[in-house]
């Protein structure tokens, strides 16, 4: 059976995270440090969330001068719904090989 | 480290560009926040991928005919690498510069030469091979295989006889021209006996003896030109 859309072992470890204060604008690198996921694999789920607008993204200015600002992410009230049906989902099925699966700890 | 990592992120995400795409930037003003050279070099290379992708998503937004255009220019561009090696590794146009493999090739005529070919399927009789000359090493010559390792060639009577047979020889224009044999030789292994088809000009193996395969670079696999 081909695997629905944001199934992945890697969205979902984002959709845990970013279903843990889901009001909170969240940075790119504490996404990363809390799912253990690497940029090269945050930052394409995220475009890709964002470009069905399960996605808000938004710019922060720094508190420090001179720095950048800061993109920040929060899911919509659509991607809160798909991430809850997707976290269930994959609650209720038995734990396979792709749920043992620990990015950054593996 | 983190310097070296900063700058190829910025070059990746900018370009010329005072500014590069919302991802890119995101990724790069997240930078500041790594600590250590190994968590950003890290940081950085995840950064790559994540502007690798966002071109390719605002490339699929392009009308189709930039697309087109591109992708063209990419494949000429890959072409030409792919060509050098193919013509120095695989097929090779070239040139006659003498009569001696008249009829069969004509001064002047292009033809080429297959240089893998001979490699997997062994040299036969009947082959033109194209050599280094073992008299002027560096000057290629163009001859037709007549002795393999192993035959007795000889001629009698402006005819060539390989292992006491006469050859049939549909190739050359004037039959009974082959003279000037000396006396018959047996192949040493390794070794060709090579003929001209143009047997009254031809300088060959009548003249240099055989020649070594090692020496044979190429065979011929087809004339160009003239087309036909």
């Amino acid at each position: 059976m081909p695997r629905p859309p944001h199934a992945s072992p890697q969205t979902l470890r984002l959709f845990e995270a970013l279903l843990a204060e889901p009001a909170r604008w969240r940075y790119g690198y504490d996404l990363s440090r809390e799912t253990g996921l690497a940029s090269g694999t945050l930052y394409p789920i995220l475009m890709r969330l964002s470009t069905q607008q399960l996605l808000d993204t938004g710019w922060e200015a720094s508190d420090e001068p001179g720095r950048p600002p800061r993109h920040t992410y929060r899911l919509t009230a659509d991607g809160l719904v798909l991430a809850r049906e997707r976290l269930a989902a994959a609650a209720s099925r038995k734990p396979g090989p792709a749920a043992a699966f620990v990015p950054g700890k593996a | 480290m983190r310097r070296v990592a900063r700058a190829v992120l910025v070059a990746a995400v900018r370009g010329r560009r005072a500014r590069g795409g919302p991802w890119g930037e995101a990724a790069l003003a997240e930078f500041d926040q790594t600590t250590g050279g190994w968590e950003a070099v890290r940081w950085a290379a995840g950064g790559l991928r994540a502007v690798w992708h966002e071109r390719r998503a605002r490339t699929r937004t392009l009308p189709r005919g930039v697309r087109l255009q591109r992708a063209a220019v990419v494949a000429v561009l890959l072409m030409v690498p792919v060509a050098v090696v193919m013509n120095q590794f695989v097929l090779t146009p070239r040139y006659m510069p003498s009569g001696s493999m008249e009829p069969t090739l004509r001064v002047q005529d292009r033809f080429v030469v297959d240089k893998v070919g001979f490699r997997l399927t062994g040299i036969r009789h009947g082959d033109i091979v194209e050599f280094d000359s073992p008299r002027e090493p560096g000057t290629l010559m163009l001859k037709r295989v007549i002795g393999l390792p192993g035959d007795t060639i000889e001629c009698r009577t402006g005819r060539v006889y390989r292992d006491g047979t006469a050859l049939d020889e549909p190739y050359v224009d004037s039959v009974a021209s082959t003279n000037d044999c000396g006396a018959p030789v047996t192949v040493p292994d390794g070794e060709l006996f090579v003929l001209g088809d143009h047997r009254l000009f031809s300088q060959d193996s009548r003249q240099l003896g055989t020649i070594p395969q090692d020496a044979v670079d190429g065979r011929l696999l087809a004339r160009i030109w003239p087309l036909g």
